[in-house]
């Protein structure tokens, strides 16, 4: 019998009800064991498996790499704000996680992390998936939470000006921040150049980081807000 | 010719803003060679049939202005088809989608890279208003950023309604004085200095 091509594998599990569920029903045994998983009853459709932030690391690395887990394609990260939410007793955030697989098309799941309001903490996991280096961009910009260990934990959507974190409850639904000059792109582009082997032979003198020092017009940022008013 | 017909005819351009610009010398024996009109009236016709738009298309209604410059609807008939990509090349900025705060400041940098005299269209919604996104992010209109000449509704707008707004445009580029508007300059700098 000849070696059968890879996508065979997904002919063996095709995303159906009951090879979905026989996989969740094994992947959330294991985990269990494992990792002290827990089941989210919220959950009603699938398996969304609520780890300990402790055993987060360990248990993405499991999942990405086990043979019959092969859970390889981080979805997306994410965050949900439970304040004010019917009936909620855990903690105020929870992080998200969507895994499914390259090759078993029935191998999806979720992992979700509680994370406390007072010290909003999650490891990071960009060094088991290189999206996640953005994902978690992402969710820090709008929900607030850490992920510790991430290299480059900065604003990804909202511009640098921005206080605060809009897709948190508490966050006025009306209020909206004015930028005033535009984020600095140049320098981070200049520095990616250099740390590549480039040579940059001019500095273009660009707005700084600091936002309160003067730009490429020499307004101050006093001015720079005016532009707004001077428009009407 | 005589001082007075030259005098009335000044007057009746300059009264009435449709074209032609000027009128036709039939009496003076010169066989049709030459006309008179007003500076206003042939800046306005040629600054109104040679506007070069600038897009800044973020959403679908600048699919909408592809169309518009496509050959089904044809903007080359108003003669703006030449579009440019860079803003000191044109006078017409069309601001075709969703702005965001994060853009503001570009398009404003855009629009004061522009070479006077310069006009804005608004497209559709998100640009007009902010649209559906009431939110934290979206700009609620681009005149809180730059002035806007003509605002186009629709969400996206139809090609026709490009079209009508680029008529209209035409028509207030028509009806402006550039005699006013030198003077209006020069006035400035006397006072400036």
């Amino acid at each position: 019998m000849t070696s059968q091509p890879l996508g065979l594998n997904q002919a063996l599990t095709p995303a159906t009800a009951e090879h979905r569920k026989a996989f969740e029903t094994k992947a959330f045994e294991i985990l269990s064991q494992k990792f002290e998983a827990a089941m989210d009853p919220r959950d009603r459709w699938s398996l969304t498996a609520i780890v300990p932030g402790s055993r987060l690391r360990e248990c993405v690395h499991f999942l990405r790499d086990d043979p019959a887990m092969r859970l390889d394609l981080l979805l997306d990260i994410t965050a949900v704000d439970y304040l004010g939410y019917p009936g909620h007793d855990a903690a105020r955030y929870a992080v998200v996680y969507n895994l499914r697989s390259q090759r078993f098309a029935a191998h999806r799941l979720r992992l979700k992390v509680w994370v406390e309001e007072e010290d909003p903490q999650v490891p990071s996991i960009h060094d088991f998936f290189e999206i996640a280096n953005w994902q978690e961009r992402e969710t820090w910009d709008q929900y607030g939470i850490d992920f510790s260990g991430h290299p480059d934990l900065r604003r990804l959507l909202n511009h640098i000006e921005f206080t605060g974190h809009p897709l948190r409850k508490d966050y006025p639904v009306r209020k909206r921040q004015w930028l005033s000059t535009n984020d600095p792109l140049i320098l981070p582009l200049e520095a990616r150049l250099e740390a590549n082997g480039f040579v940059v032979l001019e500095h273009v003198a660009v707005n700084s980081p600091s936002v309160e020092e003067t730009d490429l017009l020499g307004k101050s940022a006093v001015e720079k807000i005016n532009y707004v008013e001077k428009a009407k | 010719m005589g001082a007075e017909a030259t005098t009335a005819t000044l007057a009746t351009s300059a009264g009435s803003l449709e074209p032609p610009v000027g009128a036709l010398h039939q009496d003076a024996g010169l066989n049709q060679t030459f006309m008179t009109t007003t500076i206003d009236a042939v800046v306005g016709w040629g600054r109104k049939n040679s506007l070069w738009p600038f897009t800044f298309g973020t959403a679908c209604c600048a699919i909408e202005f592809m169309a518009l410059a496509g050959s089904k609807f044809d903007i080359a008939r108003f003669g703006a088809e030449f579009i440019r990509f860079s803003p000191r090349h044109s006078d017409l900025l069309v601001v075709a989608g969703t702005i965001t705060y994060k853009q503001a400041p570009i398009l404003r940098r855009i629009w004061e890279q522009m070479m006077e005299p310069r006009w804005v269209l608004s497209v559709g919604a998100c640009a007009s208003t902010g649209g559906f996104y009431d939110c934290y992010c979206t700009l609620p209109g681009i005149d809180e950023v730059i002035p806007v000449d003509v605002y186009v509704a629709g969400c996206p707008p139809r090609p026709e309604a490009y079209l009508d707004a680029i008529i209209q445009l035409q028509q207030k580029i028509q009806d402006a004085s550039y005699m006013q508007d030198r003077q209006n300059r020069s006035h400035e700098r006397i006072q400036i200095g």
